[in-house]
C-alpha cells in the first residue's frame, strides 16, 4: 500500500491517494465544513472499449453499447437493487457511462459510511439472467430512441461519425437498437471480469469525512485482484475526416450545428496541453473576444454558442456548437478568425482577462463537493494531480497557446447541422 | 441568515453567511406581477442591461471586465415565482485572498452590478436601438428554440393549457410577437418599473458581508422609491375543473411525451405535506411512479412528479412510446389512487423524508443553490432555512399525506406525439 499527499498552497487544503495492495487507487479529499459528501466508484472502461483481450489470450470483440449496458445492470443483486438499499439511507445515487469510463456514485449527508457498504456491495457483485438481460434491451432501447429526438445529441453524433473512420468514439454510448440486441449474459460477465478489476479501478470521495477511517473501509472492503494485463486494441485512425459536411432533420426551429477541428493524436493530451487549448478557445471566442462580437452583431449566434476540447484515449478535437440560421458562415468566420490570430498574434490584454477568468474559474471548483469528486476522477483516469491547473493557469503566456493555433486545421474540419425537415 | 427589512421602500436584504465558499454571491431579485403587457419587455431588459451599460458602452468591454475580475459570473434569469415574474441580476466573485495581487474584487463586482442596475446605457429614456435589437433578437431565438427541446416544450404547453388565460399561464419570457413589439422606450419603461414598483430582494451569500453594501443598496433604491411599497408576492392557486382536459399535438419526433397537470386542494406556503405526498409519488427511484409504471410495466423511459407548493400544482411529467400513451395516463391515475387509499408501504413513506432532508441539507453546500432557495423564499416575511424546512419534513405524518393525496384532481393531461404519417 503506498500514500501519496498533494497539498495546494493557493487553495490551502490537501488530498491523498492511496494505491491499495490489489491496484485500487483511493482519493480522498476532506471538506469538514461541508453538510454533505459524495463518493465514485469507477472504472476505466467505457463505450471506446470494444475490442480487447486479457493476459495476452484471444482478441474479443464485444458489442457497441455493452459498457452503458452494463452500467444499467449492476444495480440490480440477487437481494434487491441498490436504488432500494440506498431509499432506506436517504442518499442520493446515479451512474453515468462516457466514452472511457463508467462511473457509480452518491451523494448524502448523513450515514456516509452505510452507503459507502452499498456502493462497494453492489458494483462487485454482478447478477445478470438471460431473463433480465432481455427485460433491460427494452428499456434502453426507449433511451436510445429519447437521443435520437434529442437534436444536440445528434448533432455531436453525427458530426463524430464524420469526423472519425474507425475509432469507436463515432458511435454512440448506448449503442444501437440492433448492437444491444447482441448482448447477452455471457458477454456481460465477460466484460465484467476483465475491466470491473480493483486494478482497473478507483474510488474518489469528498465531503465531510474521516480519510483514514474512508480508507480503511475501502481496504477491507474491496476483494482481491484476478486481472493482470488488460489490452486494448484501438483501430489506427486516419489524420483524414470521413467528410466535411453532414447534416440531418429533425424537429428543430433555428438549426442547431456543431464546427469541429480534427487533431492528429500520437500521444495522450496531457493537462497542459489542455488548459492551453481551452485558454486558447476562450481567446477565440470568450464573450469578451472579436469573433464572438463579430458573430453576434451579424447575429449569426445566440447564447447557446459554445466551445470545447474534445478529448480522450485515442482522439482529440476542438469543437464549437450553438444555433445559427447560417452555420457555414459561422464556420467560415471561425477560420478567419483563426488564420488571423496565426498571422497577427494574440492580443496580449485579451489573453491576460482570460487567463484570470479560467484561474477564477478552476478556483471556483473547489467550491463543490462533487466537483471535486469529478476532478479526482478525471486526475485518476489521466494521472494528474488535480491543483495542477491552477499552477499551470497561473504560469502561461501568450507564446505558450499560440503553438496550439496548429490544431486549428480547417482541412480537418466537419461541419454537422441539425435543421428542420420541409 | 439576517434579514435586512425594508432599506428602502419595498426592497429587502438577506445575508447568508457561509464560510465555506471561495466565493461571494451578491443577486439583485426583482418580483413583478405576471401580465401579458409587460413580461416581454420584464424578460428582455436583464439581458440588456446585462450586456452594456453607461459605463460600459460596449459588450465586449463589460466582459472583460468580468474576466479582468477573474471571471466574475454575471448571471441572470428570468423566471415564475408564484404569480410573479422574477427577474434576477447575480454576481459572483473568487474572494479577494485568490487574486494574483492585491485586489478588493468583492467590491468591484459589486460596484459593477450597481452599476448595470442603476446606470443603464439611455438615452433621453430611451435604450439604444442596437443593444434592443440584439437582446429581442436572441430572446426570440430562444422562445421559439424551446421546441429543440421537447421535455421541456410539453412541460410549458401543459401549463399553458391548464392555466389558460391566467398567470401562470404565461410563458415567462413572453410571446416571441410581443418581444418583436419591444422599443427602447418600453424597456426604458420597463426599467423604471422594476426600479421603483417591484419588490426587490437584495441577497448576498459569503463569508463576510461587504461593508456597507446594504446602505449603499438603500441608498440607490430610496432615490427611486416612494413611501408605500406597490407590489407584493402573490400566487393563486391551481384552477381545477370538471371534466379532465385532453390535447394532443403532432411533432415529427420518434417517442411521446406525456405530461399531466393536477389541482391540489392543499397548498400554500406551509403545504409541505404536498411535498412529500409527491416525492412519494414521483420523486426518487423508490417512488410509486418510477417503481411501478417506469420499472415493473416498462410504460415511460422516465416518469416523475413534481410540485409547486404555493400554487397547488402537481405535475407528471413523463417520455412514452406511442402504443404505451393511454395506458401510462391510467397506471398513472391508478398509482395516484392507491396512496389516496394509503396504499404505500412505510418504508417508501420514510425514503421519501429521508431523501427530502438530505437533499435540504445540501443546499448549504452550493451558494447557487441557497441563492435559488432564498429567492424563491418570498411569501413570508422570514423565509425559513433549508435546515428549518427539513425539521418540518420530518414531522409530517403518513395521514396527512394521506389527506394531502386526496385533494388532488386530474386537471389538463398533454400528449406530444410521433406525428401520424411517421407510423
Amino acid at each position: 500500500m503506498t500514500t501519496n499527499v498533494f497539498k495546494s498552497e493557493i487553495i490551502g487544503e490537501s488530498y491523498t491517494e492511496v494505491v491499495l495492495e490489489n491496484g485500487l487507487r483511493v482519493f480522498v479529499y476532506e471538506k469538514p465544513d461541508f453538510d454533505s459528501s459524495y463518493a465514485v466508484f469507477g472504472t476505466k472502461y467505457g463505450s471506446i472499449d470494444t475490442a480487447f483481450s486479457l493476459d495476452d489470450g484471444d482478441v474479443v470483440n464485444v458489442p457497441e453499447g455493452i459498457a452503458h449496458f452494463l452500467e444499467h445492470k449492476l444495480f440490480e443483486s440477487e437481494d434487491g437493487d441498490a436504488f432500494t438499499k440506498y431509499a432506506a439511507t436517504g442518499a442520493y445515487a446515479n451512474a453515468f457511462t462516457s466514452f472511457d469510463r463508467t462511473c457509480y456514485l452518491f451523494s448524502c449527508s448523513n450515514l456516509f459510511e452505510k452507503n459507502l457498504d452499498i456502493l462497494l456491495d453492489f458494483v462487485q457483485n454482478p447478477f445478470f439472467t438471460q431473463q433480465t438481460v432481455l427485460k433491460e434491451q427494452g428499456i434502453i432501447g426507449q433511451e436510445i430512441r429519447m437521443y435520437d429526438d434529442t437534436p444536440s445529441w445528434c448533432v455531436l453524433f453525427n458530426l463524430l461519425e464524420a469526423m472519425y473512420h474507425k475509432h469507436p468514439v463515432r458511435i454512440d454510448i448506448a449503442g444501437t437498437v440492433d448492437s444491444i440486441s447482441k448482448i447477452d449474459d455471457k458477454l456481460l460477465y465477460k466484460c465484467y471480469n476483465t475491466f470491473y478489476d480493483p486494478s482497473n479501478m478507483f474510488v474518489c470521495v469528498c465531503g465531510n469525512i474521516d480519510a483514514d477511517a474512508v480508507t480503511e473501509k475501502i481496504k477491507n472492503g474491496v476483494r482481491q485482484s484476478n486481472c493482470s494485463e488488460i489490452k486494448r486494441y484501438d483501430a489506427v485512425e486516419p489524420e483524414s475526416v470521413v467528410r466535411s459536411y453532414v447534416e440531418k432533420q429533425l424537429e428543430v426551429s433555428i438549426p442547431l450545428f456543431c464546427y469541429g477541428y480534427k487533431q492528429p493524436v500520437s500521444a495522450e493530451v496531457t493537462l497542459y496541453d489542455s488548459v492551453c487549448v481551452n485558454l486558447l478557445l476562450k481567446v477565440l471566442s470568450d464573450d469578451a473576444s472579436p469573433l464572438y462580437k463579430k458573430l453576434t452583431d451579424a447575429g449569426l449566434i445566440n447564447d447557446e454558442f459554445d466551445a470545447e476540447y474534445f478529448t480522450g484515449r485515442g482522439y482529440a478535437a476542438i469543437l464549437f456548437d450553438g444555433e445559427s440560421w447560417d452555420p457555414r458562415a459561422v464556420a467560415d468566420a471561425i477560420n478567419s478568425e483563426v488564420l488571423r490570430l496565426k498571422k497577427d498574434g494574440i492580443d496580449e490584454e485579451l489573453f491576460e482577462a482570460v487567463r484570470r477568468d479560467a484561474y477564477g474559474l478552476a478556483i471556483k471548483r473547489f467550491d463543490s463537493v462533487n466537483g471535486i469528486s469529478m476532478m479526482l476522477v478525471d486526475g485518476a483516469i489521466h494521472n494528474y494531480n488535480i491543483y495542477d491547473e491552477l499552477e499551470i493557469i497561473k504560469s502561461l503566456t501568450v507564446q505558450d497557446i499560440s503553438k496550439y493555433l496548429r490544431y486549428f486545421n480547417a482541412d480537418k474540419s466537419v461541419l454537422s447541422v441539425i435543421k428542420k425537415g420541409c | 441568515m439576517q434579514i435586512f427589512s425594508e432599506i428602502a421602500p419595498g426592497v429587502d436584504g438577506i445575508y447568508v453567511e457561509n464560510t465555506r465558499f471561495n466565493t461571494t454571491l451578491v443577486s439583485f431579485n426583482f418580483f413583478v406581477p405576471l401580465s401579458e403587457d409587460t413580461v416581454a419587455d420584464n424578460a428582455v431588459l436583464p439581458y440588456v442591461i446585462s450586456s452594456c451599460s453607461y459605463d460600459y458602452r460596449d459588450y465586449s468591454k463589460l466582459n472583460f471586465k468580468l474576466d479582468m475580475l477573474y471571471g466574475a459570473d454575471l448571471n441572470i434569469g428570468v423566471d415564475k415565482v408564484g404569480d410573479m415574474q422574477r427577474i434576477k441580476l447575480a454576481i459572483s466573485v473568487i474572494n479577494d485572498e485568490y487574486a494574483f495581487e492585491p485586489q478588493t474584487l468583492i467590491d468591484d463586482a459589486v460596484e459593477l452590478l450597481l452599476s448595470l442596475v442603476f446606470r443603464p446605457a439611455v438615452e433621453n429614456k430611451c435604450f439604444f436601438a442596437d443593444d434592443v435589437e440584439r437582446e429581442k433578437r436572441k430572446m426570440k431565438e430562444h422562445i421559439i428554440g424551446e421546441i429543440n427541446d421537447k421535455r421541456v416544450f410539453a412541460k410549458n404547453r401543459m401549463l399553458s393549457l391548464m392555466f389558460k388565460d391566467m398567470p401562470y399561464g404565461m410563458s415567462k419570457y413572453g410571446t416571441a410577437e410581443k418581444v418583436e413589439g419591444i422599443t427602447g422606450t418600453s424597456l426604458y419603461e420597463a426599467w423604471q418599473r422594476l426600479i421603483t414598483d417591484s419588490y426587490v430582494r437584495v441577497q448576498v451569500i459569503g463569508k463576510k458581508l461587504p461593508d456597507g453594501l446594504f446602505s449603499r443598496v438603500a441608498e440607490k433604491f430610496s432615490a427611486h422609491r416612494s413611501i408605500q411599497r406597490k407590489v407584493y408576492p402573490t400566487a393563486a392557486p391551481a384552477p381545477t375543473a370538471d371534466s379532465v382536459n385532453e390535447v394532443t399535438e403532432y411533432y415529427d419526433v420518434s417517442q411521446g411525451k406525456l405530461v399531466m397537470g393536477f389541482s391540489s386542494e392543499v397548498y400554500g406556503n406551509d403545504a409541505y405535506s404536498l411535498s412529500v405526498m409527491t416525492d412519494i409519488f414521483g420523486g426518487g427511484p423508490y417512488s410509486a411512479l418510477f417503481e411501478n409504471v417506469r420499472e415493473k410495466m416498462s410504460l415511460c423511459y422516465y416518469c416523475s412528479a413534481s410540485s409547486v407548493r404555493n400554487k397547488g400544482l402537481l405535475i407528471v411529467d413523463s417520455g412514452v412510446e406511442v402504443e404505451n400513451a393511454e395506458k401510462a395516463v391510467s397506471e398513472i391515475v391508478n398509482q395516484l389512487e392507491l396512496i389516496k387509499a394509503g396504499k404505500f408501504s412505510k418504508f417508501i413513506f420514510e425514503a421519501s423524508k429521508k431523501s427530502m432532508c438530505s437533499s435540504l441539507k445540501s443546499y448549504n453546500d452550493s451558494i447557487g443553490a441557497l441563492d435559488g432557495w432564498y429567492s424563491t423564499s418570498v411569501f413570508e416575511k422570514t423565509p425559513k432555512s433549508p435546515e428549518e424546512v427539513s425539521d418540518i419534513i420530518s414531522s409530517v405524518t403518513i395521514e396527512d399525506v394521506i389527506s394531502s393525496a386526496n385533494g388532488i384532481k386530474l386537471h389538463t393531461v398533454y400528449k406530444l406525439l410521433p406525428a401520424k404519417e411517421d407510423k
